[in-house]
């Protein structure tokens, strides 16, 4: 598993994107073990989201085979789901879906309910692993504790820069 | 952002008997019945209701919500070194309606409140609940996520808090003693634990009572 020569990576068109896995799973790649996403919105050549799936020959269980496939997803528009390939992907393409925004066509996990929430509770709006989402819970409510040195009300306000986290909008930031 | 908020009652609770609901129709809630203690403990003079907290304090059946790593340490605390049963905290209660005491050790996610919430609503009273560890105080390090309840407090009541992350099993037992202390220091009245719970004993019958899961329907092929 950890030997880093068993692991072959696969950059695929998003047109290819089924039929790359097809051959791979005709291959003996068998085994599925995760999709994902990448929000590379950010990147400025080619904007979009870097879709993710590994795979694994479980036949060779000495040096497991793995393969890595990516595809850059044009922002806006969609990609084929792999649910006729793998039953498996199903949850990991709603949850992808939910967290990402990223459409998957034809997908089928045999309920007929489509892409829907998996993780998010109930009545959740927005993506909330694009980078483009914005933690918002230091606008709403004021931050528990001491974080930095001088916040607390034992020590006196030091001259330091705020370090703010990623996601952490600036206290500038939205309706108070 | 969207942060799980305890629902306000909608209308003042009352002490109601539970009513069946007609045949047919189980949409409608059941109002639970309102908590009281009984008459022997209402009338109880000072000494005898020493020795009732003395009883209480010390069988405190346990019910352990562990969702995340401060479970292990729960459950560190409960093995042969720390051995929390010599203070007569009993873990592994066959389930929240035979509980006394839940310990709410992990990160609290709003996917997971409700369900918190549904439990605690099923414990007897008098029900006593520590909060373990950062992330159940306050949400701890991931008071930033979009998905962490901003400390358990926020959806039940919590008489102690554990600080830590996670914290040592030498805190918790420091929490079941100041929760101990704090047993052996109460009165119990009917109007005191109505108090305590008015703002919080909201759910209806219907709603700690889950009707069986359908199983999936695959559409024909």
């Amino acid at each position: 598993m950890s030997d880093p020569t068993a692991l072959t990576r696969a950059e695929v068109d998003p047109a290819d994107w089924v039929e790359t896995i097809s051959a791979a799973l005709a291959e003996g790649y068998t085994f599925f073990d995760w999709l994902t996403a990448v929000d590379q919105l950010d990147d400025e050549q080619a904007p979009g989201l870097d879709v993710v799936c590994h795979l694994m020959d479980g036949s060779t269980p000495k040096s497991l085979r793995r393969k890595l496939f990516r595809t850059r997803v044009p922002s806006g528009s969609s990609l084929a789901s792999l649910t006729p390939v793998f039953r498996g992907v199903a949850w990991h393409e709603r949850e992808t879906h939910e967290m990402f925004g990223l459409d998957f066509d034809g997908f089928d996990d045999g309920t007929g309910l489509g892409l829907r929430p998996l993780l998010l509770p109930d009545g959740f709006e927005g993506t909330p692993l694009r980078k483009s989402f914005v933690l918002a819970a230091r606008a709403s409510k004021p931050w528990p504790g001491a974080k930095e040195p001088g916040e607390s009300e034992h020590a006196k306000p030091t001259g330091r820069r705020r370090v703010s986290a990623p996601g952490v909008p600036d206290p500038e930031w939205g309706p108070r | 952002m969207t942060t799980t908020q305890p629902t306000q009652p909608t209308q003042p609770t009352q002490p109601t008997q539970p009513t069946q609901p007609a045949p047919g129709s189980t949409s409608r809630p059941t109002p639970l019945p309102m908590p009281r203690v009984g008459p022997a403990t209402d009338l109880a003079p000072q000494p005898i209701r020493v020795v009732l907290n003395w009883g209480r304090r010390y069988s405190l059946w346990v019910f352990n919500f562990g969702l995340a790593c401060c479970a292990i340490e729960f459950i560190a605390a409960s093995m042969a070194r720390h051995d929390f049963i010599r203070l007569g905290v009993i873990p592994f209660a066959p389930g929240p309606r035979q509980a006394d005491l839940m310990v709410v050790s992990g990160t609290v996610t709003d996917k997971m409140a409700p369900a918190v919430r549904r439990l605690y609503d099923q414990m007897p009273e008098p029900k006593y609940v520590i909060s373990f560890g950062a992330c159940s105080n306050s949400g701890g390090p991931y008071w930033d996520s979009y998905s962490v309840t901003k400390g358990v407090d926020t959806i039940i009541p919590v008489d102690v808090y554990v600080p830590g992350c996670p914290p040592r099993p030498e805190s918790l037992l420091q929490g079941i003693l100041k929760l101990q202390e704090k047993i052996a220091a109460e009165t119990l009245t009917t109007k005191g634990i109505r108090a305590k719970y008015a703002g919080h004993r909201i759910a209806s019958a219907a709603e700690v009572n889950r009707p069986l899961v359908p199983p999936p329907t695959k559409a024909a092929p």
